[in-house]
């Protein structure tokens, strides 16, 4: 059986790319408020995924306060449909 | 929410729930709504008693100060409720994207207009059927997308007018200022207006 994308089967991690995949852009404070985590760690997470290529980080200035805002790329789209499509074999739906 | 290794079981819920999460719908504010609304409103007011009082055509002019204030306005207001809301879904960037599509048929419309003002040929009666036709069949199109009753109402009343005034414009009627402006005007409270209240309205409720 095929093994589940390692970086995506993380709570925090799952839970960003489900919320990016269904909109079009989400700014840190939104997924910080939508995932109930901590900024440190959301922070953390974000640049795996960052890194992994499977979402776009882009920082900008809101007035005087910096935003992050991320987008999930076509690499992460790709990863999170083979994701869902091997949990879905492993759970027989 | 802690990161740790998870069961598929979990891995389902966890996507289950971050979707329902983000289904709940932002409405927005209707302030730009409002200030289009109020702009046009307050514009085509002092066209009318300018006209009325001084029989000058070239008081017409003042009519590009909507697209002026409002072209520099609207971006401004967008981008502040943006960052307020912390995220942009599909059926916001279809909704901007068609108000996008009209603001440049607005310019296009323009062009055409002061094209043919050169040649002797006045056909601003066309900006007109652009604000009655255009702009509620955006309105509409954009109540459907996010689900706004007052928006599709109010684009309706708006281009009930479009039709009566494009009829009449082809039908050679003119289109005097003293019944066409406030007609225009009652057009405007209804596209905008209201559903720039409704919005604001159910946006404090939530």
């Amino acid at each position: 059986m095929k093994e589940l994308d390692p970086l995506l089967h993380s709570q925090l991690r799952l839970a960003v790319m489900s919320i990016l995949m269904n909109v079009e852009e989400a700014d840190f404070v939104y997924l910080k408020e939508k995932t109930e985590s901590t900024a440190g760690n959301l922070s953390v997470q974000l640049d795996k995924l960052s890194n992994a290529g499977y979402i776009s980080v882009a920082k900008g200035f809101s007035g005087r306060k910096t935003r992050t805002v991320c987008r999930v790329t076509e690499r992460g789209r790709k990863a999170f449909e083979e994701y869902v499509e091997t949990l879905r074999t492993y759970i027989n739906l | 929410m802690e990161e740790k290794k998870l069961t598929e079981q979990e891995s389902l819920s966890i996507i289950t729930e971050m979707i329902s999460r983000t289904k709940e719908r932002y409405i927005g504010n209707g302030n730009i709504m409002l200030m289009w609304g109020w702009l046009t409103i307050a514009a085509t007011g002092l066209v009318w008693a300018l006209l009325a009082f001084t029989q000058n055509p070239l008081w017409n002019w003042l009519w590009f100060v909507i697209p002026a204030i409002g072209g520099v306005a609207t971006p401004v207001m967008a981008k502040k409720s943006d960052r307020q809301q912390g995220v942009k879904t599909y059926a916001d960037k279809i909704s901007s994207q068609i108000w996008l599509a009209v603001s440049l048929i607005a310019i296009a419309a323009s062009i055409v207009c002061i094209g043919f003002d050169f040649a002797g040929i006045y056909v601003w009666s066309l900006m007109f059927i652009y604000a009655l036709i255009i702009v509620p069949f955006a309105e509409i199109a954009q109540g459907l997308i996010v689900k706004e009753k007052s928006l599709v109402v109010g684009g309706a009343c708006g281009m009930a007018v479009g039709l009566f005034t494009t009829s009449c414009i082809i039908g050679h009627i003119e289109l005097h200022a003293y019944w066409f402006l406030p007609t225009f005007m009652l057009a405007f409270a209804c596209m905008m207006l209201i559903p720039g209240y409704v919005i604001n309205y159910k946006s404090r409720r939530k």
